[in-house]
């Protein structure tokens, strides 16, 4: 399945930088998850809590960070097992400041599941990930505000 | 015509199915029984790194679990026909073992086998089983599997070849036909592999009683003794007396329950181990990722015809994908039951077919309603209305251009093809005159081009189609090179109170045999058809059998019942001649009872079947009782024909096609009850529409079936169709005693190409020549586009 998108936030690319790259913001803001765990550097084991429609259930797995080019790109690698079946997803995100320091990211991949998900989920699956998507957005543009709200 | 022969009589059957009462294996509940849930592989291809089975060992209700590692894993199911290498290697037959050991081989393939006290139970433990998997690359498209560096399905061998085989004339004398002609029609299409969607999902119990060192399986099957013979001489190794199978009803098959699988065997193995019964249900996901799918085969043809319109030559290369394992009856089906039928009712004089048969990253495919014969019919109907359209010929010119001309198989001698078969009797051009008239050929015409005028898209499809049924002779197989023969055995029983039971080696399922049969047994002996009982699907109750599939039924099931009947009767007229007192020249058997030619004389059949159950006064040296089994291998196929004739609207802005009158006029030899044929023929019809129109098995690149649902797998529903327009004519089979020629499959066959065929006249005139299967409406629409 093709992942692909695009999302402005009110923040400078390296703002954005420094918050994905923290597994604590991480944490906070990618919705379901609940436990990030770093493993090594970039790598983490997490364990998160999708429900999104009939899709529902909780995912354990890997997740890692590759292809660092400092508040500008990265791939993100998404390896997660559960009862319904594996995803394996690489991401490519990019960063495009835009004036008023804001920032576009843009990010186009691949998820591969196998399983129920693949059976009964693939047709629903690209509903699921631009939810989940948006959520994160969200999550990510409340904290943005949170942030600037305790700054000022 | 009897009493009740050739008469519409209600189903018995339907009595108990009609009212939920149905005994499907399901439905039994044996004591202390365990149930079973498997782990199944997420990916078509993997390596099985680890398999951890100590979380779910400690579960709640858990009384077993057994992985590959475990004494099952030595055994595997058989193939059991073998097609060789046209250099003469020997087929290639991997292991198809119980549950896979290292290698995942397609989506589905179980790894453990959790036995728990309850399904629940087995369902959570069978969760905490951890497998570690290393995903691999994975084939499912059959020509692709043959590239160059394809994924191997299995790695002892250096591609993906499990045989190759041809049939018909030399290839170089057809295409020197075929560059000499005058026109030449080429094809390349897919026929799509297909899910068999029976609506009772597989089921087994095995029940071994150790006191009696002993089994017995539940099985939802089409053939008991065939699986006990599969189960016990080459799966389980276990001595086949020593297992009984039963299989009481059983909620459709099409092909899909014909053949022995993994599950089957496990459950009887781990019986034993446990010492209690284990059942197995599939649920509708396991059905669609585990029951055999059917066809699956990508062409490639060429048909070469003169300036008349008259087929010269046909050249057609094929890749069929056989799944990763051989099952039952797989390789019999591309070729056998295929390539046997490419003269179709033509004169065609030059044929040759040629089929490479791979192994795929999926589950086995073997035969679904028609095996090999509707991929053969639906390629000739296509190729010659194609050929029509492209000559400027008439759909129904070109046909009556090529048809045999009439024979009856007495008179007339049968019709010899060019690939291995005779035909038996056929009067192919009768049907289709029947089935324009039908239609009202000439009209529609006008119809369709007043209709275009105001931008409506009307099409007409025809197809006359034969399919080669009432499998199988020994001989004539045995000669193609099969491993076994498929007779059958009929044992009748008269009571000594002149009821009459029938043990049949056939099995229903759907099929009514317990209302025909018993029409026409009651009928020969002269009695009432209550006095009746047809007896299936138990191997300690009937001697042997082969089941039923490929349309066999009444005409090799129904013969050895008539031969066993005819043993009763000749008996029976001793008996009543000692009786009688007279000679048994002289005695005439009708209504049932024995006279005395030209004297008022009688005895009934109750009285002599009595006297040879107390046969005090009895003729001298004769044994008592009246009990007959008789084996009947018939002398050839039967080769039930027909036309069907499809109309479609197409919308021209989505590109729906909408069924408007579908026309069935088939002839299937002599009748014994209308009502189950046109029952038989309307559901094959359906299932034909179904994949014209809908219906699809879709893998992704990695091998995933992403349609493995009810969701995304479309099958035909009653708001698809219209009501099916049927008639018949009769051409006796010439060569058994019914004259019979089968009806099971004919809807399947036939029906397919004719939708086809009338959607791709709807567009022609704008440009369309041909569109791939499933006819779904984008796919119509880009054709009405491009």
């Amino acid at each position: 399945m093709k992942v692909s998108g695009s999302h402005t936030l009110n923040t400078t690319p390296v703002s954005f930088w420094n918050m994905v790259m923290d597994p604590e913001i991480l944490e906070k803001i990618t919705p379901g998850v609940k436990e990030l765990k770093e493993k090594g550097e970039d790598t983490y084991h997490a364990i998160s809590e999708v429900k999104v429609g009939p899709v529902k259930g909780e995912f354990k797995g890997e997740l890692s960070i590759k292809d660092k080019v400092e508040n500008h790109s990265c791939v993100l690698v998404v390896d997660q097992k559960s009862k319904m079946g594996n995803v394996v997803a690489e991401i490519q995100m990019n960063l495009e400041p835009l004036p008023e320091g804001n920032t576009q990211i843009n990010y186009t991949g691949t998820a591969k599941m196998s399983g129920v998900l693949a059976r009964m989920g693939q047709r629903i699956m690209s509903g699921v990930v631009s939810t989940l998507s948006k959520q994160f957005f969200q999550a990510m543009e409340t904290h943005i505000k949170e942030q600037q709200q305790t700054e000022s | 015509m009897g009493n009740f022969i050739g008469k519409s009589v209600k189903r018995r059957e339907d009595a108990r199915f009609l009212k939920g009462a149905g005994k499907y294996t399901d439905d039994i509940k044996l004591p202390k029984m365990t149930q079973v849930a498997f782990v199944r592989s997420p990916y078509a291809h993997a390596k099985i790194l680890n398999v951890d089975t100590s979380a779910a060992r400690n579960a709640n209700g858990v009384v077993a679990i057994y992985t590959a590692d475990d004494g099952c894993g030595q055994y595997g199911v058989p193939c059991g026909w073998q097609v060789n290498f046209k250099n003469g290697e020997t087929m290639r037959e991997p292991m198809h073992p119980l549950l896979a050991k290292d290698k995942i081989r397609h989506l589905g393939e179980a790894v453990a086998i959790v036995i728990a006290e309850s399904l629940e139970l087995a369902r959570d433990a069978a969760e905490l089983v951890e497998v570690d998997y290393e995903e691999l690359p994975a084939v499912t498209n059959p020509r692709d599997a043959m590239e160059d560096g394809a994924p191997l399905v299995h790695d002892q061998w250096t591609d993906n070849a499990a045989f190759d085989w041809c049939i018909g004339n030399d290839r170089a004398e057809v295409e020197a036909a075929l560059e000499a002609a005058h026109h030449v029609t080429e094809m390349e299409f897919r026929n799509q592999r297909l899910a068999p969607n029976a609506i009772e999902p597989r089921s087994y119990i095995a029940d071994y009683d150790v006191n009696a060192d002993k089994w017995t399986l539940y099985t939802s099957t089409q053939n008991p003794h065939l699986i006990r013979l599969l189960l016990c001489a080459f799966a389980l190794g276990i001595p086949e007396h020593k297992v009984r199978v039963v299989s009481h009803d059983v909620g459709g098959g099409f092909g899909s329950k014909i053949y022995h699988y993994t599950e089957e065997a496990l459950v009887t193995w781990a019986s034993k181990e446990i010492g209690r019964p284990v059942k197995w249900t599939s649920d509708r996901s396991e059905a669609f990722l585990t029951d055999a799918h059917g066809r699956d085969h990508v062409v490639t043809s060429k048909m070469g015809f003169d300036k008349e319109g008259k087929i010269v030559a046909h050249l057609t290369d094929e890749y069929c994908g056989l799944g990763a394992y051989l099952s039952t009856f797989a390789p019999a089906v591309p070729t056998y039951l295929h390539g046997t039928l490419f003269q179709g009712v033509y004169t065609t004089p030059l044929i040759h077919l040629n089929v490479t048969a791979p192994f795929t990253h999926t589950v086995p495919v073997d035969a679904y309603r028609g095996a090999g014969r509707p991929e053969a019919t639906y390629l000739l109907e296509r190729m010659l209305s194609k050929a029509a359209a492209e000559m400027n010929l008439d759909q129904a010119e070109i046909r009556f251009k090529n048809f045999i001309p009439p024979f009856d198989g007495i008179e007339q001698p049968g019709y010899q093809t060019q690939v291995a078969l005779q035909y038996d009797s056929g009067n192919y051009e009768e049907t289709l005159k029947r089935g324009l008239e039908m239609l009202g050929y000439e009209d529609f015409r006008k119809e369709q081009e007043e209709a275009r005028k105001n931008g409506k898209l009307l099409g007409v499809g025809i197809s006359t189609y034969i399919e080669g049924c009432g499998i199988a002779p020994s001989a004539v197989v045995g000669a193609l090179g099969a491993r076994a023969g498929l007779y059958e055995v009929g044992h009748v029983r008269v009571q000594p109170t002149g009821k009459v039971s029938v043990f049949t080696g056939t099995h229903s399922h759907g099929q009514g045999h317990e209302t025909v049969f018993a029409q026409f047994v009651a009928d020969k002996l002269g009695i009432d058809m209550d006095d009746v009982e047809i007896l299936h699907g138990d191997t300690e109750q009937v001697a042997f059998g082969m089941g039923t599939y490929g349309s066999r039924s009444l005409a090799v099931g129904g013969s050895a019942i008539i031969k066993s009947v005819e043993k009763v009767l000749e008996k029976g007229a001793k008996i009543a001649a000692h009786k009688l007192e007279a000679a048994e020249e002289d005695l005439e058997y009708a209504e049932g009872k024995w006279t005395v030619k030209g004297t008022d004389k009688s005895v009934s059949f109750g009285d002599v079947s009595l006297t040879a159950y107390v046969p005090h006064d009895y003729p001298e040296g004769l044994e008592p009782g009246l009990d007959f089994s008789s084996f009947y291998d018939p002398a050839n196929f039967t080769y039930p024909f027909g036309t069907h004739i499809a109309v479609v609207e197409v919308c021209s802005d989505t590109g729906r096609v909408d069924l408007k009158r579908f026309i069935a006029c088939d002839d299937v030899g002599n009748v014994m009850n209308p009502m189950i044929v046109d029952g038989q023929i309307h559901g094959g019809v359906v299932q034909g529409i179904g994949q014209a129109l809908l219906e699809e098995v879709v893998f992704d690149e990695d091998g995933q079936m992403i349609n493995a649902s009810y969701m995304d797998y479309a099958m035909p529903r009653a708001d698809d169709l219209p009501m099916i327009e049927t008639d018949r004519t009769t051409t006796p089979c010439p060569h058994n005693p019914l004259g019979v020629k089968g009806a099971g499959e004919a809807g399947a066959i036939g029906s397919t190409p004719a939708v086809v065929n009338a959607v791709v006249d709807a567009v022609a005139h704008l440009g369309v020549k041909d569109i791939q299967m499933p006819l779904t409406p984008q796919r119509v629409w880009k054709a009405i586009q491009n």
